[in-house]
């Protein structure tokens, strides 16, 4: 891997991992550090890449190609979740931040692949919710619970969730208790029609919550949405008492279509959705008129909210430009073309670009030209570019800014927040997404 | 606003409270951050301003998530009144967000602050404490005497953004304080009424920090000052050890959390529940407690009537 170009704001985000920009915190220093987890499309390799100036720090293989790469509220560890190869390995990512509620301090350490490892046929759907992950084994239809931190110890315990039989599902913990998809049961190969909630000892508590065509799952706040045929289910609550389940219909005013792959906004309470190949649907539940429906010049390739500028989401479009799009009016707001065409014609599975917030910088990854490209997101010019070998494909960002105490031996006594990052397939503890044009599509 | 709506209403100034009728966009454009401050700010400003309460009655500002509406209300906004300490974990970031050129007024400026007991916490590195300051109580409303003094930053705030009716909002903050010292010696007289050896009472989380400043009611609470953070069961059962110790007279559920918690404080330690308190956010408007003095004379009156039914 070889440094092309670094532009400036690279090189200013370079400037603060020294003592020179140090902030006086009793004896720490602020640290800058951001890591990009790239895995590529065709060879099972994760790399792992300082974003500050673009050397690679790692590169670990894995059993087949990581269809999604993801990572949870802590960003002390990446899930590359290979359905192929019927695993996910779990990659500490030498990151952590521990609150002390007027700063963060930082640790950096290197990353490394853990010994824990989660198997099961064909994983797909990955979800977090308050430190608690569920990987969804489709072939299987059974959910995997576990902590992240035995995932980062390398000794996991994992709790099963069954849905009843094989299908394209997804699990939710939820404190006390776990929502998970109802298979179809005419077609087992079809989406699922609803979403069950599950006592700890898997008893169904309340009746099935109607969702036709389930897909598509993200929390945003305490607010946690599953996409349907007809519309969105909207949870809230959990955790010692059973989740409040509604249906939100779609409104009159949007046309025929509906959402199969939803985000949560990080900042401001939102989701975005997919809506058709064209479009894009800004959700707010708690207004009357929910959805704002977004037209967008072509073909959508990837979307993904700013966890840091909380105004703003990117949407990358076939034509090969990057999209900024404002939240709060709704409108497209900027755009810089970074790529060649990248036709969504052609298989859903075809390596097309993915797009990380890695503080400063929006990275999008070029599979085929082999390099990632770098946007400052503040004047939205491209600032630089990594080349990566192979196809650089699925991007998890990690990172933010510490106090960092240089490596000694710290005990803290409370947990750990106040760092931002951001990954492909979900962001942040209480906004995770499965943007399913990863695996597969089921939009058109 | 618009100038000559000032001029018509000129007689109006001293004698009413409410000002004129103005249509919405004629208003000054005000959002509060959460329910209380709300009715403070409707207090002062009447039907001069246009008011956007972002949480809600009921609502957690402690751990509110703002939405794109939010940030639209404050990008129109021309005056921002927050409670500051920390208390609005959302506003940096959706001030931030919203591009606002709005006045953000911390109404907590100036009032007495109560520090949190603990002060702070230590970490350790390399063998060695290092203190890190944690924020004051963030919620200094329980003493009506903050309160009158959020009315007076309120009205500076209007008076800054909307000279031409200072006169009404400065009017009507001293209207509203007069009402307000009158309550605070209400509630003074109540709990002074107490047996001493009957005060000491819980509640979910410590927010009345500052009314036990103020009336001498203490409050044990198994949680810190943030709903944010859960109670651990060694929490838990040192603090029934300690409303055994202290006697404790009353357990309270809040309106803004959960109740199951103080339920199982309130059945291990042999007490009923006394009610609900309203702690960071009013009732509904059908509520008991729709109004800030609403709030204050509804908590009292929780707090007599289950401290006397204990005995």
């Amino acid at each position: 891997m070889k440094k092309l170009v670094l532009g400036t704001s690279i090189l200013a985000m370079s400037a603060s991992l020294g003592v020179s920009s140090a902030l006086a915190e009793e004896d720490g220093v602020e640290l800058t550090a951001w890591r990009l987890f790239v895995a590529d499309h065709a060879a099972p390799v994760v790399h792992v890449i300082d974003a500050l100036d673009g050397d690679e720090l790692a590169e670990f293989d894995i059993s087949e190609p990581a269809m999604i790469l993801s990572s949870g509220s802590s960003g002390e560890a990446v899930y590359a979740v290979q359905p192929t190869g019927n695993v996910v390995n779990v990659i500490t990512s030498g990151i952590s931040f521990h609150d002390h509620g007027d700063h963060a301090d930082i640790d950096v350490e290197d990353p490394a692949l853990s010994e824990a490892a989660f198997t099961g046929e064909y994983p797909v759907h990955f979800v977090e919710h308050d430190g608690h992950f569920a990987v969804f084994f489709d072939q299987e239809g059974v959910a995997r619970v576990f902590e992240e931190h035995e995932a980062i110890e390398g000794h996991v315990e994992t709790r099963e969730v069954a849905s009843g039989a094989p299908h394209h599902g997804v699990a939710v913990p939820l404190g006390q208790y776990d929502l998970i998809s109802a298979p179809n049961p005419d077609d087992p190969g079809a989406l699922p029609i609803g979403i069950k909630t599950l006592d700890q000892s898997g008893v169904q508590v309340g009746d099935l919550a109607a969702c036709p065509d389930l897909h598509g799952e993200a929390t945003s706040g305490d607010t946690l949405v599953f996409a349907c045929a007809t519309g969105l289910l909207v949870v809230k609550g959990g955790g010692m008492s059973a989740p409040n389940i509604e249906h939100l219909p779609y409104s009159d005013s949007l046309p025929d279509g509906k959402s199969t792959t939803v985000i949560g906004g990080r900042g401001l309470q939102y989701f975005l959705g997919n809506f058709g190949a064209d479009k894009v649907v800004l959700i707010d539940p708690s207004e009357t008129d929910a959805f704002r429906l977004v037209e967008l010049p072509t073909r959508r390739v990837h979307f993904v909210v700013d966890p840091i500028r909380a105004r703003y989401a990117y949407i990358f479009t076939e034509d090969g430009e990057l999209r900024q799009l404002d939240v709060i009016s709704g409108e497209l707001t900027n755009s810089i073309q970074l790529t060649d065409p990248y036709s969504m014609d052609g298989s859903w599975s075809d390596p097309r670009p993915r797009i990380a917030v890695a503080g400063d910088n929006i990275v999008v990854s070029d599979p085929l030209a082999g390099k990632l490209h770098l946007v400052n997101a503040e004047d939205f010019t491209e600032s630089g570019e990594i080349e990566v070998e192979g196809v650089p494909f699925n991007i998890v960002a990690i990172g933010g800014t510490g106090i960092s105490h240089e490596g000694e031996d710290h005990d803290h006594e409370h947990g750990d927040e106040a760092h931002d990052h951001d990954h492909e397939d979900h962001d942040h503890e209480d906004d995770h997404e499965h943007d399913h044009e990863d695996d597969h599509d089921h939009d058109d | 606003m618009k100038a000559f709506i000032h001029a018509v209403t000129f007689c109006s100034v001293i004698t009413l409270n409410t000002g004129p009728a103005l249509s919405q966009e004629d208003r000054l454009q005000v959002v509060a951050s959460f329910s209380i401050i709300g009715d403070l700010a409707a207090q002062v400003g009447g039907d001069l301003i246009d008011l956007k309460v972002l949480v809600g009655p009921n609502g957690d500002t402690h751990v509110y998530e703002p939405k794109p509406s939010d940030a639209r209300a404050l990008a129109q906004a021309e005056v921002v009144l927050t409670n500051g300490l920390q208390f609005e974990g959302f506003l940096d970031r959706l001030v931030e967000a919203s591009g606002t050129t709005a006045s953000v007024t911390v109404l907590s400026d100036g009032a007495r602050i109560v520090q949190d007991p603990a002060g702070g916490h230590y970490h350790f590195v390399d063998g060695e404490a290092i203190f890190h300051a944690e924020p004051n109580d963030p919620h200094p409303w329980h003493s009506v005497a903050n309160a009158k003094i959020y009315v007076e930053n309120i009205a500076k705030a209007f008076c800054a953004a909307d000279a031409d009716d200072c006169a009404h909002y400065q009017a009507n903050a001293t209207a509203y304080q007069n009402e307000l010292t009158a309550l605070d010696l209400e509630v003074s007289e109540a709990i002074s009424a107490i047996p001493e050896k009957d005060r000491v009472v819980v509640v979910a989380h410590n927010a009345f920090r500052y009314f036990e400043d103020a009336y001498g009611l203490r409050f044990l609470a198994p949680v810190g000052v943030s709903t944010e953070s859960e109670a651990s069961a060694a929490d838990v059962a040192g603090l029934i050890r300690e409303m055994r110790d202290q006697k404790a007279s009353a357990v309270f559920a809040e309106n803004i959390s959960d109740s199951r918690l103080v339920e199982q404080i309130a059945s291990e330690a042999g007490h009923p529940l006394g009610g609900v308190l309203y702690s960071d956010a009013l009732s509904g408007p059908d509520g008991p407690a729709a109004t800030y003095v609403e709030m204050m004379r509804t908590n009292v009156r929780t707090i007599t009537t289950a401290i006397a039914a204990h005995h």
